[in-house]
């Protein structure tokens, strides 16, 4: 009995080494070699270079795993490049083989994580020096990289190479530019809030698209976007929110959908509300150190959602907190809702149950409309072996080269304008009008994005606060008033 | 190595088979064989990163630069002063769930095991059960999001049939947090009800006919023979649920904070603290404090882990 | 423990005929409540996995809409398809307009999950049997001490084990290798030593120390004696341990990053939300969450029936 227990287990034991051994036979090592390169010159010219098969870079990334491995002559290199957005993936595919086709010594292996995990793994990366050559940086993320020194200045490259700044829409260029005029990225995109309706709730109610694009709101009465809200929305019974008779307890269809719960910023909520009240979040933006969440306008829109909320007009936090804005609306729960142009694609889907339709945010009490300007750009990873190639990789994406080929995928819009152009004329080709999202940049009503130190701080302690608010247990103004207390300690620490 | 023995004991003097017997059992030259791979296992993967834990509790590390330097108990002072609350808040939370998590899973667990080995031996019925712990955890909370949903799920549904309104288990600062020890027993429920059931094959199954033939009901011989002859299996199966529910991450993670939300709310309500460690160390990038964090969290578990297997007497088995 | 036979039995339950009667009734009441019990109890465990099925048959625009029916809304099997591969980039994008949906090779990742969590089964019983021993029936000084800080180990959180050994994996340079994945879990867990002492602790001491007198030593009762009398228990704890580890979800996400060295868990990540603010592809998650754990319920149901068989085997007494 023994003997075959002794027997199977020493078999046992053998199989487990020999499919260990077996299994990391060739592949294992590619993300780490990267092999050191002589620093040609900068850019990319036909150096008699080692040619790496031509990457299928289209194709699975498998492909690309064993021609790495493959590379012992030590005159080509692989940047390591993470993105999150799947969509875009083959766009960056395409860009990542076009560029090798005119840098034969580079290669760009692509990694794609869900949004979920993206950060966890840059962060991983970066604590135990396997991060990537370039990432794609965001603007809630990069200051804690740069506090911390991980990632590599572009102003000395930028000049050498003649790279020119001004090429993407205004303002685009300087988020990246923190309080010391240091430079961290080159824009590649960028997106715009406005309203997406339910084209057939629009229809039902006899409200056309033009009718939502010429509303107004103040935090008093809502204005006539408060009317529009009202009029959309229907109770269990059929009555509309403007009839008499509505039950505000049994809400079948709400006007206004929110995209989720609110958080510090309220980039697809609150943002473009309290910005048309003239309202700014910090004093200073980027890199400011006080925050302005004691200011009365921001306190009265909160409490405008609050208020309505209660009424029955807009759709409850505590419903659109879990599975996400998106699904009630999809849901026909909610009428209409202001989201990021980054969505677009999902509204227009096959999976979108009904047709949308796209207007631009209302006009505030400022007398104008207000988005925030939102753009992602790519970093350098400071302690890349290989500083060169991730630089022109890096230039490379920020050109029109590459953000043609974004442009006409269409999945985002590109920062530079002439690219930005072919995007909206491919979405115009299928029919569908993104004007909404892009009047803000031809009308200068947009406002950047919150740049500060410790945002996830300031997320911790405004984020909790405006649930409180939204679910009545608190009121905004004194509420607010603490939150700011709270963060501007934190700021000043 | 005493591998094979080559001295018989046999025609040997009773005291000297009592010395043999000893140094066969006995010292660090023969349990050494034993032990070598666990140690080292354990030692590089699991005790050298826990001390480094505890060296950086007495840092500032960034997590991001890799650098941090010494700054004594600054961590510690902030611990239980200024932040305080929020860790209070995190421990009481935790604690929370932790107590509707362990009774309802060891109350459905033993249930469970106890019909898996009296009512029906089938293995249909033990695979079924066992189902839910093959998913991995992430899973289970987003399925459990999906059919909890207050809009689109089809428990709302379901009890809406009874005429009920629609139950918003997890955005309600209340429902939160029973919902998600919810979700953890019905995944655990089956796991924990096979180790039990492990356990209650040790039983001799002559004690059970015995009880029988003596007139006892199951209800009594479930106390005076199964129960007290569980005891180090009942002893394991509660250290690692009470362990494994302090240390709860995952689903609430997930089931919080999987759609773009931040994580551990509504309003704090499920913010567990090993949630806060999490956001301490890479949200926020102050790795030391969350070390500190952790190191409490560490000497909480340990106290209750030694109190438990004190007051079950795990060490010990009325059996052998 | 006397045995009994069964003319024994009988005579001597003659005069308790009624009283067995009596319990047989309430016996049967009794168990038809427990039976009751265990059928909720089943449709409770099953219900959810019934819904991820019919998710994973419908589609997602149809889910969106509220579709709450009983069975799939719009069936379709496209999304099983687009998680093995077998649908192409046009349909994929007619039904879905994602470009990129599950694109990731079931196969290639149903092979390491396979590989990663078969050793490492085989290691951590293996030496976590050892050690269990060591610490159930060995004496030597610090038995106990040291026990308690294996158990400890249970109490580290995973945060701070992942950093120190990501950098021992680079170090090694480890990454994205089968190496890289196994390392950590292959010497042991304090949770496997611990299930094991329990069980080994409960083990009668006679039959040992008979051997031990007959001469055996400690490695030839232990493989010889304790192993075959533990059988349940070693079953268990390798089904267990080959179940945790194919769920392992955070490690092998930071050291396997190829698509080559994912396992399913990981590349199940490929469905749930790509960006902020997105649902998680609800269909093509079911269907990849249900492939993912069919090769577990095959393998479960295959060793299942060999815990029950061995199940005979209780100890001499």
């Amino acid at each position: 009995m023994k003997q075959t227990i002794m027997k199977a287990l020493a078999l046992v034991f053998a199989l487990a080494l020999f499919a260990v051994a077996c299994g990391s036979d060739s592949d294992g090592d590619a993300v780490d070699s990267a092999v050191d390169t002589s620093t040609d010159a900068g850019d990319g010219n036909e150096d008699a270079m080692d040619d790496d098969d031509a990457m299928d870079e289209g194709a699975m990334d498998e492909d690309a795993m064993d021609d790495e491995g493959a590379m012992a002559d030590g005159e080509a290199v692989t940047i390591e490049y993470w993105l999150w957005d799947g969509n875009q993936q083959p766009v960056y595919e395409q860009c990542a083989a076009n560029f090798t086709a005119e840098n034969p010594n580079i290669n760009v292996n692509i990694t794609q994580f869900g949004w979920g995990d993206y950060w966890d793994g840059v962060t991983a990366g970066f604590a135990s020096g396997s991060g990537p050559d370039v990432f794609t940086d965001h603007l809630a993320r990069y200051p804690e990289f740069v506090s911390s020194g991980v990632l590599t200045p572009l102003n000395d490259l930028i000049e050498r190479d003649g790279v020119d700044t001004t090429q993407y829409f205004p303002g685009l260029a300087e988020l990246w530019v923190d309080g010391e005029g240091n430079r961290y990225g080159l824009p590649k995109d960028f997106d715009t809030i406005a309203l997406v309706a339910n084209a057939d709730l629009l229809s039902d109610a006899g409200v056309s698209v033009d009718d939502l694009s010429d509303l107004d709101w103040n935090p008093d009465d809502g204005g006539s976007f408060g009317a529009m809200v009202q009029q959309l929305t229907i109770d269990a019974n059929g009555v509309r929110g403007n009839e008499d008779g509505f039950d505000s307890e049994n809400v079948a269809v709400h006007g206004l959908g929110l995209e989720g719960a609110f958080g510090a910023f309220g980039q697809t909520t609150f943002s473009s509300l309290a910005a048309s009240t003239g309202f700014q979040m910090l004093d200073v933006n980027p890199f400011g150190d006080s925050a302005n969440y004691d200011d009365p306008n921001l306190a009265a829109t909160i409490q405008w959602y609050a208020d309505w909320i209660d009424a029955g007009y807009i759709v409850a936090i505590e419903d659109v907190e879990s599975l996400g804005g998106t699904t009630v609306f999809q849901n026909g729960s909610a009428a209409m809702m202001m989201d990021g142009s980054w969505k677009i694609g999902t509204y227009i889907g096959p999976e979108n149950p009904f047709p949308v339709e796209f207007a631009p945010v209302p006009v505030g009490p400022s007398g104008q409309r207000a988005s925030m300007f939102n753009g992602l750009a790519d970093s350098i990873n400071a302690a890349s072996e290989n500083q060169e190639e991730a630089w022109q990789w890096v230039k490379y994406l920020g050109s029109p080269a590459c953000q043609d080929v974004m442009g006409e995928a269409a999945v985002v819009f590109p920062a530079i304008p002439s690219a930005a152009e072919t995007a909206i004329a491919t979405r115009a080709d299928a029919g569908v009008d993104v004007s909404a999202f892009t009047t803000h940049v031809d009308d200068g009503t947009t406002f950047l994005f919150a740049i500060t130190d410790s945002a996830s701080q300031i997320e911790a302690i405004a984020g909790p606060a405006m649930q409180e608010i939204l679910r009545g247990q608190a009121t905004a103004a004194e509420r607010l008033a603490q939150v700011d207390q709270e963060v501007d300690a934190l700021l000043g620490r | 190595m005493t591998d094979i023995g080559i001295d018989r004991t046999d025609g040997l003097a009773p005291d000297i088979r009592v010395k043999r017997k000893k140094e066969l059992r006995g010292g660090w030259s023969t349990a050494i064989w034993f032990l070598l791979p666990a140690m080292f296992g354990f030692g590089v993967f699991i005790l050298y990163p826990a001390l480094r834990g505890a060296y950086l509790s007495f840092t500032d590390w960034n997590l991001i630069a890799n650098e941090g330097e010494w700054i004594g108990l600054d961590n510690y002072e902030r611990l239980f002063g200024s932040d305080w609350n929020n860790v209070k808040h995190s421990l009481w939370v935790t604690f929370r769930y932790t107590m509707i998590n362990i009774v309802s899973q060891t109350i459905f667990a033993i249930l469970l095991a106890v019909m898996m080995d009296r009512l029906t031996k089938s293995v249909f019925v033990r695979g079924v059960l066992l189902v839910p712990w093959l998913i991995p955890n992430v899973i289970v909370a987003l399925l459990w999001v999906w059919m909890l949903d207050a809009n689109l799920g089809v428990v709302n549904e379901f009890i809406g049939w009874f005429g009920i309104d629609p139950v918003r288990f997890f955005t309600d600062t209340d429902k939160v947090i029973p919902t998600i020890a919810g979700i953890n027993t019905w995944r655990h429920m089956g796991y924990t009800a096979l180790l039990i059931f492990a356990g209650l094959q040790t039983i001799p199954k002559g004690l059970y006919e015995a009880g029988a033939l003596d007139g006892a009901t199951e209800g009594q011989m479930f106390r005076n023979i199964t129960m007290p002859l569980l005891r180090p299996i009942l002893a394991l199966v509660l250290v690692i649920t009470v362990v494994g529910s302090l240390q709860v991450f995952d689903t609430v993670q997930v089931a919080t904070g999987g759609f773009g939300n931040r994580p551990g709310g509504p309003v704090n309500a499920s913010r567990v603290i090993y949630l806060y460690i999490y956001e301490n160390a890479l949200l926020f990038n102050d790795l030391g404090y969350a070390a500190a964090i952790s190191i409490l969290l560490v000497a909480i578990l340990l106290l209750v882990t030694f109190a438990q297997l004190r007051l079950l007497r795990a060490g010990e088995s009325d059996l052998a | 423990m006397t045995v009994t036979t069964a003319d024994q039995i009988e005579a001597e339950a003659a005069p308790q005929v009624s009283t067995r009667l009596a319990n047989k009734r309430s016996f049967s009441i009794g168990r038809s409540l427990a039976w009751v019990v265990m059928i909720i109890m089943l449709i409770i465990t099953l219900f959810p996995l019934w819904w991820a099925l019919r998710t994973g048959l419908s589609s997602n625009g149809a889910l969106f809409d509220g579709n709450q029916s009983l069975g799939p809304a719009d069936f379709t099997t496209l999304n099983f398809e687009r998680v093995l591969g077998q649908a192409t980039e046009a349909e994929i994008l007619e039904a879905t307009g994602r470009s990129n949906s599950g694109s990731f090779d079931f196969v290639q990742s149903l092979k390491v999950s396979f590989i990663v969590s078969t050793v490492i089964t085989i290691g951590q019983v293996l030496f976590s049997a050892m050690a269990a021993y060591a610490f159930a029936r060995l004496t030597f000084k610090g038995r106990d001490k040291l026990f308690f800080l294996f158990l400890s180990g249970l109490m580290i959180p995973p945060i701070f084990i992942l950093i120190p050994n990501l950098i021992l994996m680079r170090e090694l340079d480890w990454f994205n290798s089968y190496q890289g994945l196994i390392a950590p879990f292959f010497f042991m867990t304090p949770f496997a030593v611990f299930f094991l002492r329990q069980f080994f602790l409960g083990i009668s001491k006679e039959v040992e120390e008979a051997a031990l007198l007959d001469g055996a030593g400690n490695f030839r009762t232990f493989f010889g004696i304790i192993v075959p009398m533990s059988a349940a228990p070693i079953a268990t704890i390798s089904i267990l341990t080959f179940v945790t580890a194919w769920n392992e979800y955070l490690w092998p996400l930071t050291v396997g990053r190829d698509p080559d060295r994912q396992p399913l868990t990981v590349a199940l990540g490929n469905f749930t939300a790509q960006q902020p603010g997105t649902s998680p592809d609800w269909s093509g998650l079911m269907s990849a969450t249900l492939l993912a754990a069919l090769p577990i319920l095959l393998i479960f149901f295959v060793f299942g029936r060999k815990v029950v068989d061995s199940i005979g085997f209780s100890g001499i007494k």
